[in-house]
């Protein structure tokens, strides 16, 4: 038995012995003479209001934060990948196709549907902009998807697609905050955060929830988007690099071997069993308990980070280069991660924002090559998935923080030189697969150039709700006291989404 | 056998009879509202009945909505009168359909007993205990025992904060613990006081008794280090950062704040002046400049400079939380709530929340790329001409105009930033931030003031020559005010523009004629303008010379610091209630007010900033000093009395204490007059600070935060604490103190904003060792192993860090190249030749401040000897030893995974 569970084991014995003993004595004069005394005293003012300290045993959560626990309720799967595309691309180019706009191409935008309507950059009447990509209908389900993702008709029939949802924010920052923590303010906590929270993670010797950056850029609002806000920062997600160190710290200083580190934790750790028996404070039951965390991390990090050991044609399959950051690697290091039982893994690609200014980003040109950057790895990684028998316990998602509208953006009334288009929130396209997903759905359909939802329209709290749904909570329940009031994740909204649900 | 059932169950027959004789005889005991109704309502019937829904037309948030008719007419409470109460019909109904809760179980029957009782004493309506403040509270009296106290009881009471303590202590039948042992205590007291361990002859000096414990307060809080340690704790309050935030996350020089926070502190300004200069301190009759710089508190807000953004929605966005920043801070009040509905468990109705908008809602900044209004640091020389210049002015004008001069040259207000142009042909707001016209471009400005100046002064740059502009009256047909040339200009100017003197509101109409340029080519960017009254004392000797001045020190560069000011009467805003907090649905119009349940204003106040921080810190805010001393003895023993740090009211939980919260509340503001520092010494000369904090499960487990105080604190250092102790045991720490944020080393790949090229660029020298307090926080990417433990990102206001315990911290710890550093420095600096038992002994002794014992002795030299093996057994190991440049001996690599080892022991991690 490890020292650790010893420790635990003979405290609980320890406590029993002592609860037996002193049982009677206590519970039941708690029972009756706080009763009586209640009744006696009921009169003096507020000083019964003072509380009594209510006394807690310990849990393996006071030890162990990230210990699994069951969820309130049915659940579909274990984990979760969502892979976030920030700078949010085109749906037009991608999934939502629209012949109509095709027609319309160049011709001025018509007045009605801009009034009210406000856009980051687009001012005046803009023109239309017909899709640059071709569209096909693919698999048994026929669903559409251009020609800038030639993978992924191959798994178009695993995945269910959201065609109208919508968001009120049409700025980076504050979408992707409202997309990943159900408000476009700071300080709540992110998706990964409260699933953590909640579920615990499966492996104890990696992060319950591990971020993945690709694209060069940290997404636009910054590392609040996998932030914790109010719960504890261990649920917070921890960023797995693949330069540098792949988790910060985690290498062993030059000169200094593995045993001599493990020594060194074993010297640690036999002095704080000291310092328990004096203080007798738990946190130091905890602090032994993360040291050992802590060392068996720096094996299987660098260990699960390493995708040199895969084999040959599953490298190929996800067309990764071993060293560098990009969304290949990540989806790779995402399946190792989820099928090594990390909890939720959140990928951010950074390189999405295509408003035309130049050619990285245009739509015609730097966005087609985001797209060829995407399509293998995300093919791969859902049939990689799907040859493991995990794709049924996992859900992928994917999504930008917003849409683009179908009008070329005119920068300040400006003709610009490349075709871009503007932000827009009114509808756009995600799409999820996986444990409890109806593979082959379209749920949501969108006006004849792709402005407006006709139908289906979703909002974020609805993703969120489906979301938690299918981890097996009811996300009115799920809730977080704070600032003496309950938080959840969907604040006062969100309808589960059961028509892509299984 | 049976014998002693009988005698059990006489006993119970006895105490019932006894309890049923008393319920039947005892008079009917006044209800409390707030300890015994209010939490039933919250509890069961708020979240249809409050301040959100309204169901039926009741509401049982206000006196007046509850006792008031409903929808159906009839009343729920009709007071003394409990059978034609419409709320206790309906919670004693049987249909299902009637019965309230509605859809939820009947309510227990003490409950309804309790509810009538209080409907038939006349329904008295309480105010909560956290909006009264008692006028005087008695200390208890301890109870003696045959006339004597015991000497363990003399021992711990040290003064008026024990008697409280030791009385919940006697109730509890717990005993409080022995003091600390001196090493500990001195340990303690210096994190708790200066944020760093003791230093060396203070400690021995303490050690050996020459010092009395007083003296050791005393001398810990004349140490300048006590406003660094203390500042932290204030910034994150402050959401103070070096960096703007939102997704550009541009740097932004606001570090004079944080300087003016630790002398604040140093020099005990007293709380109610601290309020006053950050809330108001631009407000003050002749604000110093100190005075302004405080004012920054409310500019360490967030400024979107993301393209595409509308200032107008990131401005309001400012004023928001700088309302529910000031009620977080000073109130202990949640008030962000109110933002869309009215509060829904304490009484603030949502329109009070736009009344206290309307306090914040007049300050010159609009969220634009230069932050303006920034104050200017002028150099000693010309800080003088400033001066001569307001002296100038206040001879030949008058006082106030010379107030106008100054003003402009400090702080450049008021001015008309470039967004406020609107319909544009052939021109942009560039970039959405820089009035552009182009070749045959126009575009106008309103409701602007000039103040019969006759000349504009204009805040513009250009990249091309020959441009006429023509500023007209009203539109294109209009007089013409000015007409100018632009040609290109070397970087931004502020120049002097002859303009027709008019005293009337204009609207501006401006014009760009250029041919010949590119189409859309911008003739130049305007970023602002302003107009000031004209320069008295014309035609007297010197004037020329004054008017270049100004001119001249208008375009001197200096470091400037984002501060508040007030928007004059003619560019005032008015404030108007957003329907459910949506900015863009505006309804009807307030005037600054403060929340009805909370003091009374006084009618002499300004109804601005300054009467809002009056307001705060008068004496009979219920709030204001309990909330401070709520979060000082936070500090210390890591749990408020009210232990929702956040929150003081009907949600939060009760004080543990509430006769010593008030206490203290009391003392803080009458006997210490505000200092802080005074109350700092109250509570750390207690007894019941001074107890050593070891326990026992049994103890831990009847009281695991320590609530009833029976132990002393013992919690985990912050995470500055965490770096400054590694560094200040080892001998690396720098006492270098102010001055802009350094970059100490961080791994590389850390930061990585979009549009933002601005590197970590490593400090040399000093500067890579000073306290934590000095390290550059960018928002978006604050210094890794800071958050690892615990440190927010300071976008928003932190009222309280929540302490975790990871595998994270661990590494940083274990790995961190900083913390090796300081192991290896601590190996160097106190290796004994030949005496590994000596080293090590003195290793532990520096970083604890104990003295080891055997037991641990034991480990560690196991420790040394096996690494000591290793490394002589392998060259190569010492050879690259830490990546350090020269080779280490063997022995000293040893000796750093000794050192290593130690200030990863939980003892060098936590306070205890």
């Amino acid at each position: 038995m490890d020292p650790i569970q010893k420790l635990i084991k003979e405290k609980i014995e320890r406590e029993l012995q002592a609860r037996t003993r002193r049982h009677f004595i206590k519970e039941c004069a708690a029972g009756m003479g706080g009763l009586a005394f209640g009744s006696l005293f009921a009169a003096c003012d507020r000083k019964k209001a003072v509380p009594q300290p209510t006394g807690r045993k310990l849990t393996e959560r006071d030890l162990n934060p990230l210990s699994v626990l069951p969820p309130p309720n049915m659940s579909r799967i274990k984990s979760v990948i969502y892979l976030h595309m920030a700078g949010a691309p085109s749906q037009l180019e991608m999934f939502d196709y629209k012949p109509q706009l095709q027609k319309l191409h160049g011709k001025p935008c018509p007045e009605s549907l801009l009034e009210g309507k406000k856009f980051a950059f687009i001012r005046g009447i803009p023109k239309l902009l017909g899709p640059q990509s071709n569209f096909k209908q693919e698999g048994e389900s026929g669903n559409w998807v251009s020609d800038y993702l030639p993978h992924f008709r191959k798994v178009i029939d695993e995945v269910a697609f959201l065609k109208a949802v919508h968001t009120d924010q049409f700025n980076h920052g504050p979408a992707q905050l409202f997309m990943h923590t159900g408000t476009p303010r700071l300080g709540r906590p992110s998706l990964g955060s409260w699933v953590t929270y909640g579920l615990g993670s499966e492996n104890q010797n990696l992060p319950g929830f591990v971020v993945l950056i690709s694209g060069g850029n940290d997404p636009s609002a910054g590392k609040s988007v996998w932030g914790s806000g109010f719960l504890p920062s261990i649920y917070q997600g921890v960023q797995c690099r693949s330069e540098g160190d792949p988790v910060l710290y985690i290498e062993d200083p030059e000169g200094v071997s593995r045993d001599m580190k493990k020594r060194t934790i074993e010297a640690i750790n036999a002095i704080n069993k000291e310092e328990y028996a004096r203080y007798a404070d738990p946190e130091i039951l905890a602090r032994i308990n993360q040291y050992e965390m802590a060392y068996r991390m720096q094996i299987s990090v660098p260990e699960i980070m390493n995708i040199n050991k895969e084999p040959k044609h599953i490298q190929e399959m996800y067309g990764v280069v071993p060293g560098e950051e990009s969304f290949a690697n990540n989806c790779l290091l995402a399946r190792k991660l989820v099928e090594d039982g990390v909890r939720f893994v959140q990928l951010y690609d950074w390189g999405w924002d295509s408003h035309g200014t130049d050619p990285s980003t245009a739509i015609d040109l730097g966005f087609r090559n985001k797209c060829r950057d995407i399509d293998r790895p995300m093919t791969a990684l859902l049939l990689d998935l799907k040859q493991r028998g995990l794709l049924e316990e996992t859900l992928v998602v994917w999504g930008g923080e917003f849409g683009r509208t179908p009008m070329q953006e005119n920068r300040e009334g400006k003709e610009m030189g490349y075709m871009g288009r503007d932000h827009h929130g009114d509808a756009f396209t995600m799409w999820m697969a996986g444990g409890g997903i109806k593979g082959g759905a379209s749920w949501g359909t969108t006006d004849e150039i792709g402005f407006s939802a006709v139908e289906g329209r979703v909002s974020v709290h609805d993703v969120h709700a489906t979301i938690l749904h299918l981890l097996g909570f009811d996300h009115e329940q799920f809730t977080y006291n704070f600032q003496g009031r309950p938080f959840r994740l969907t604040d006062v909204e969100g309808e589960i989404i059961h028509e892509i649900l299984s | 056998m049976q014998k002693k059932i009988t005698v059990a169950l006489f006993g119970v027959l006895l105490i019932l009879a006894i309890i049923l004789l008393w319920n039947f005889l005892k008079p009917s005991d006044p209800v409390d509202f707030s300890a015994e109704i209010k939490p039933i309502f919250n509890k069961h019937c708020i979240s249809c009945h409050g301040g959100v829904k309204k169901n039926g037309g009741l509401s049982l948030l206000f006196e007046e909505d509850a006792l008031g008719p409903m929808d159906s007419g009839k009343a729920a409470i009709v007071p003394g009168e409990p059978g034609a109460s419409e709320l206790i019909r309906r919670i004693k109904a049987h249909d299902p359909e009637l019965r309230m809760p509605y859809e939820k179980p009947r309510l227990k029957d003490d409950e309804i007993e309790l509810l009538s009782r209080w409907i038939d004493q006349g329904a008295p309506w309480g105010k909560h205990w956290a909006y009264t403040l008692p006028d005087k509270v008695d200390l208890p009296e301890i109870t003696q025992e045959a006339g004597f106290l015991p000497e363990k009881d003399q021992d711990f009471l040290q003064n008026g904060i024990d008697q409280f303590v030791l009385t919940r202590l006697k109730a509890e039948g717990l005993q409080p613990n022995q003091q600390a042992s001196r090493e500990i205590l001195a340990r303690r007291l210096a994190l708790d006081l200066t944020g760093l361990p003791p230093n060396a002859q203070l400690f021995d000096a303490w050690l050996e008794a020459e010092l009395p414990y007083e003296g050791l307060v005393d001398s810990l809080l004349a140490s300048e280090t006590y406003g660094e340690k203390w500042s932290s704790w204030w910034l994150d309050l402050a959401r103070y950062a070096d960096t703007k935030g939102y997704e550009k996350d541009l740097g932004r020089t606001i570090w004079q704040y944080r300087d003016w926070v630790i002398r604040a502190f140093n020099k005990d300004m007293p709380y109610n002046q601290f309020t006053l200069e950050q809330l108001a301190g631009d407000l003050l009759p002749e604000p110093s400049m100190d005075q302004l710089i405080a004012t920054a508190f409310h500019r360490n807000t967030m400024n979107n400079d993301e393209g595409g953004t509308e200032d107008e929605e990131f401005r309001v966005a400012t004023v928001i939380d700088r309302v529910n920043t000031t009620f977080e801070v000073w109130q202990s009040t949640t008030i962000g709530c109110t933002q869309c509905h009215s509060h829904t468990y304490d009484p603030f109705r949502h329109e009070e929340y736009y009344k206290l908008m309307a306090f914040f809602n007049n300050t010159r900044d609009e969220d634009t790329p230069g932050e303006e209004p920034a104050l200017k640091f002028y150099e000693e020389e010309d800080l003088r001409k400033v001066e001569k210049i307001k002296q100038w002015v206040a001879k030949y004008g008058s006082a106030e105009s010379a107030r106008k001069y100054r003003d402009f040259l400090l702080f450049n207000e008021p001015i008309y930033q470039a967004h406020t142009a609107t319909g544009f042909k052939n021109g942009e707001l560039s970039d959405t931030k820089w009035l552009s016209l182009w070749d045959d471009g126009s575009c106008q400005v309103k409701n602007v003031h000039t103040h019969g100046a006759s000349s504009l002064l204009l805040n513009y740059w250009s990249n091309l020559n020959g441009t006429e502009m023509t500023i007209r009256k009203d539109h294109a047909g209009g007089e013409i005010l000015a007409r100018f040339r632009i040609d290109k200009t070397r970087g931004r100017i502020i120049r002097k523009i002859p303009f027709k003197p008019t005293n009337e509101e204009l609207t501006l109409y401006f014009e760009a004629n250029n041919d010949g340029i590119p189409k859309e080519a911008g003739t130049s960017f305007i970023v602002w303008f302003g107009f000031i009254e004209d320069l008295p004392g014309k035609g007297e000797p010197g004037y020329t010379e004054i008017d270049n001045s100004f001119l001249k020190l208008l375009n001197t560069q200096t470091p400037s610091l984002p501060i508040m000011a007030e928007n004059p009467h003619y560019m005032g805003r008015t404030t108007q209630v957003f329907e459910r907090g949506n900015w863009l649905l505006k309804a009807d119009t307030v005037s600054p007010a403060t929340p009805q349940v909370l003091n009374p204003w006084d009618p002499e106040w300004p109804k601005n900033r300054m009467g809002l921080a009056k307001w705060i810190v008068s004496t009979e805010n219920p709030l204001t000093a309990r909330t401070l001393v709520n979060r000082v003895w936070h500090q210390f023993f890591g749990r408020g009395m009210v232990a929702t740090l956040e929150d003081i009211g009907s949600q939060s939980d009760p004080p543990s204490h509430p006769d010593l919260l008030d206490w203290l509340a009391l003392r803080f503001m009458h006997e210490h007059q505000w200092s802080i520092k005074g109350l700092v010494k109250d509570i750390v000369m207690s007894g019941t600070y001074r107890q050593d904090s070891e326990s026992s499960p049994e103890l831990y487990e009847r009281d695991p935060d320590n609530e009833l105080l029976a132990r002393g604190p013992r919690l985990r250092l912050s995470a500055e604490q965490i770096r400054d102790q590694a560094l200040a045991v080892s001998g690396l720490l720098s006492d270098k103190m102010y001055g802009p944020g350094v970059m100490p080393p961080q791994p590389e790949g850390i930061w990585k904003s979009v549009y933002n090229s601005q590197k970590w660029v490593e400090s040399k020298g000093e500067d890579r060792y000073r306290r934590a307090v000095y390290t550059y926080l960018k928002r978006t990417s604050p210094y890794p192993s800071f958050v690892t433990f615990d440190a927010g990102s300071r976008e928003v206001c932190m009222v309280r860090r929540t302490v975790t315990n990871t595998p994270l911290q661990a590494l940083v710890t274990l790995n961190d190249p900083v913390y090796l550093e300081a192991a290896h420095q601590m190996a160097v600096a106190n290796a004994i030749p030949d005496d590994p038992d000596g080293t090590i002994s003195r290793l532990y002794q520096k970083a604890t401040f104990k003295k080891i014992d055997d037991q641990k002795l034991g480990v560690l030299k196991e420790l040394y000897t096996v690494s000591l093996k290793e490394f002589r057994a392998d060259e190569t190991s010492v050879q690259g030893f830490l990546s350090l440049e020269a080779p280490t001996e063997p022995e000293i690599a040893a000796l750093t995974i000794v050192a290593n080892a130690i200030m990863n022991l939980d003892e060098f991690l936590t306070k205890s």
